[in-house]
């Protein structure tokens, strides 16, 4: 994959007043990507967006969409006629078909992508003359993703395409994200999912209070920041704490679980051999590994319930 | 109890409709039935009887008699002035007309006057201003020849209506006024209210979409739905009160000329108002005052003065004189002139409103 460069942000600050909701962020998008900008509610990421699309101006810094200022007018009708965006929170027409849906935001740009064919991408064909608001929300969101890319649009801007969906929806927009991501669109997401970004992103950012504190692939950030791989030894009790604390001292005991971080490649056959050799009572053995959200945890001593920190 | 009060406080729309729009007919009603503490009635009078560059003896005796009867406002027309198109371009419904000759044929006792009204049917005032003008030549009679009954003076009661029309025919043009205004101003706030909370005026400014096609888009649908409801009422006022007035050419183009004003003018009031209650309110606090104080019920004549110089700002009330005047009596003039002023109102309105519609965020 080239690493061609379609959205540039460099120092971005947009203020309220005296709040800055976007505080000097600077990243780079490339062409292909999926690209994950992740964080609680509040933490700047609808404004970044927003500012992208050019639906807000700017207080300072610069951004670039395919080359073209998001400050310059003119700059702004190309980026319109090039980007496509599922804004937050968005509903469509109730009394409009899905088929019908998509030819009225089809008019606003000239040329774009083949409505059947387009029905046929997100998997609508079967409800094509359902009227929007008959959709479940899964499907809803479909429709919305799909509005998004009536224009073939090179970038496709997602602002939290899956809050408020149930779990077997979010799947389903899953699945279409990672169907676009082979067609090598760029996409940019914005999530406040954790494993949402982990599964999807070729490449994440964590946004805290308007700053960035994390960049890089899932798993380089994992490595990074997400801690140790912990082989958890489920009802093991004190028994179990009692072996494995001679050899691994780091060893802890939460809820009747015994927790113990592996370090090298032979901790795990060596803990399993010793749990045995004492024929050491336990429910089951699962072997954890850290993820995006003990990323965030350790980055920020939060975790992200719901959208918010707690 | 207290959280449905605080509910029903803090919204707009029933705010509106619990205090506002009380207050708001109590107002209106009170300020247009008030003119009955000053009951003068508009009388155009053109005195055609001059002798040599003066109002002839008797002609002005009988004018001082009817500006000395209290109940009429005399405006008095320049004999030079051809009757039949000052009545039209002043949009004048009552005018008594003093023909030349008329001290002559007083001598010879077979004097007449001219006494043109609007039929009484449609202004009730013609039918006081009628009694006062006979009683006046009944008083005007005996003062100059002392005979009883005196037949100096007869009044010759014209229509300015050609045809014979009725209350339906006068009020089919004033309700097409106020639906072009309702439909317009209602249609062009909700769209855009609606559509606001929908997220699809967001989603329409990330594309290529310039705010002045929308609005044009917005307008040029409100016309197509007043050109429905101008069809719906013409087809009941016909099949069932048998509505004899039609719309000519003029008036249509006055329809259409209206038909794009109220919903410009939505468009801008939409700009502040962003919640479907305060949107509701904001609609019906422009629509209601309009409709009541721009003829679309009863003649603007019947108002006092203060609420007249109201009227002459609201565009609806160029509306219905212009329609009023080409379906009524066929006055294309009025058609045309209230037509530019509608246009250029309606012109003002959507470029502001394509200035100042914000879909952006601050």
């Amino acid at each position: 994959m080239s690493k061609e460069a379609v959205i540039q942000v460099d120092s971005l600050v947009k203020k309220y007043g005296d709040l800055a909701a976007v505080n000097g962020v600077s990243f780079t998008v490339n062409r292909g990507e999926v690209f994950s900008f992740v964080g609680p509610n509040g933490a700047g990421k609808t404004t970044t967006v927003e500012i992208l699309v050019c639906l807000r101006d700017l207080t300072s810094g610069n951004a670039k969409v395919l080359g073209f200022d998001v400050s310059d007018r003119k700059g702004q009708q190309q980026i319109r006629k090039r980007v496509g965006v599922l804004p937050q929170d968005f509903n469509t027409f109730d009394l409009l078909t899905v088929k019908e849906n998509l030819s009225y935001y089809k008019k606003m740009y000239d040329g774009g992508m083949d409505i059947d064919e387009l029905i046929r991408l997100v998997d609508l064909e079967d409800k094509a003359k359902t009227l929007y608001k008959n959709l479940s929300g899964g499907l809803k969101k479909r429709l919305a993703i799909a509005i998004a890319l009536v224009n073939d649009p090179e970038v496709i801007f997602l602002d939290e395409p899956t809050t408020g969906l149930d779990p077997k929806a979010r799947r389903d927009v899953w699945d279409l994200i990672e169907g676009l991501q082979e067609q090598e669109k760029t996409i940019f997401l914005t999530t406040h999912y954790m494993d949402e970004a982990e599964v999807l992103s070729d490449r994440v950012v964590i946004i805290s209070y308007g700053k960035i504190i994390a960049d890089g692939t899932p798993s380089e950030l994992i490595l990074q920041h997400g801690g140790k791989t912990t082989l958890i030894i489920e009802e093991g009790g004190t028994e179990a704490h009692d072996i494995l604390r001679k050899k691994f001292p780091d060893s802890k005991l939460e809820n009747g679980d015994v927790l113990v971080p592996l370090n090298g490649k032979s901790d795990l056959p060596e803990a399993v051999m010793t749990l045995n050799g004492n024929k050491t009572k336990f429910a089951e053995l699962i072997v954890r590994r850290p993820s995006l959200e003990d990323v965030f945890l350790n980055l920020t001593g939060k975790k992200i319930v719901d959208g918010e920190l707690s | 109890m207290g959280g449905a009060l605080r509910v029903w406080f803090r919204s707009k729309h029933t705010l509106f409709w619990t205090f506002a729009f009380p207050i708001l007919l109590m107002l209106l009603f009170g300020a247009i039935f008030s003119v009955s503490d000053d009951p003068r009635f508009d009388l155009y009078v053109q005195n055609q009887d001059i002798i040599g560059g003066e109002s002839s003896p008797f002609s002005a005796t009988f004018v001082d008699m009817l500006n000395g009867s209290g109940v009429l406002n005399i405006k008095m027309v320049d004999p030079a002035e051809n009757t039949a198109e000052y009545i039209d371009d002043d949009g004048v419904e009552m005018m008594l007309l003093i023909p030349d000759g008329f001290h002559q044929s007083c001598i010879t006792q077979n004097a007449t006057v001219v006494l043109k009204t609007v039929p009484p049917e449609v202004d009730t005032s013609a039918a006081t201003v009628r009694g006062v003008v006979e009683q006046i030549v009944e008083v005007f009679n005996t003062v100059t020849t002392g005979e009883n009954p005196p037949q100096v003076v007869t009044v010759q009661q014209e229509s300015l209506v050609s045809e014979n029309y009725r209350f339906i025919d006068f009020f089919v043009p004033g309700l097409i006024g106020m639906t072009l205004m309702t439909t317009g101003i209602f249609g062009a706030i909700g769209w855009n209210t609606r559509n606001r909370e929908l997220g699809i005026l967001k989603k329409l400014a990330t594309t290529p979409l310039s705010k002045f096609e929308w609005i044009i888009g917005v307008v040029l649908f409100e016309l197509v739905m007043c050109a429905v409801s101008t069809v719906v009422i013409l087809t009941v006022g016909i099949l069932v009160f048998d509505l004899r007035v039609l719309p000519n050419i003029y008036s249509i183009i006055l329809i259409a000329a209206g038909a794009i004003t109220f919903p410009g003018i939505g468009m801008v009031i939409a700009r502040f108002v962003k919640e479907t209650d305060s949107a509701d309110a904001a609609a019906n606090a422009v629509s209601f005052p309009m409709m009541f104080l721009s003829g679309s019920f009863f003649p603007l004549e019947m108002m006092p003065d203060f609420l007249r110089e109201i009227a002459k700002v609201l565009p609806l009330t160029y509306l219905n004189n212009g329609l009023r005047d080409s379906m009524v009596y066929g006055n294309a003039s009025s058609a045309l002139y209230n037509t530019a002023i509608l246009l250029v109102v309606g012109t003002v309105f959507i470029i502001i409103g394509s200035l100042i519609t914000n879909w952006r965020e601050d």
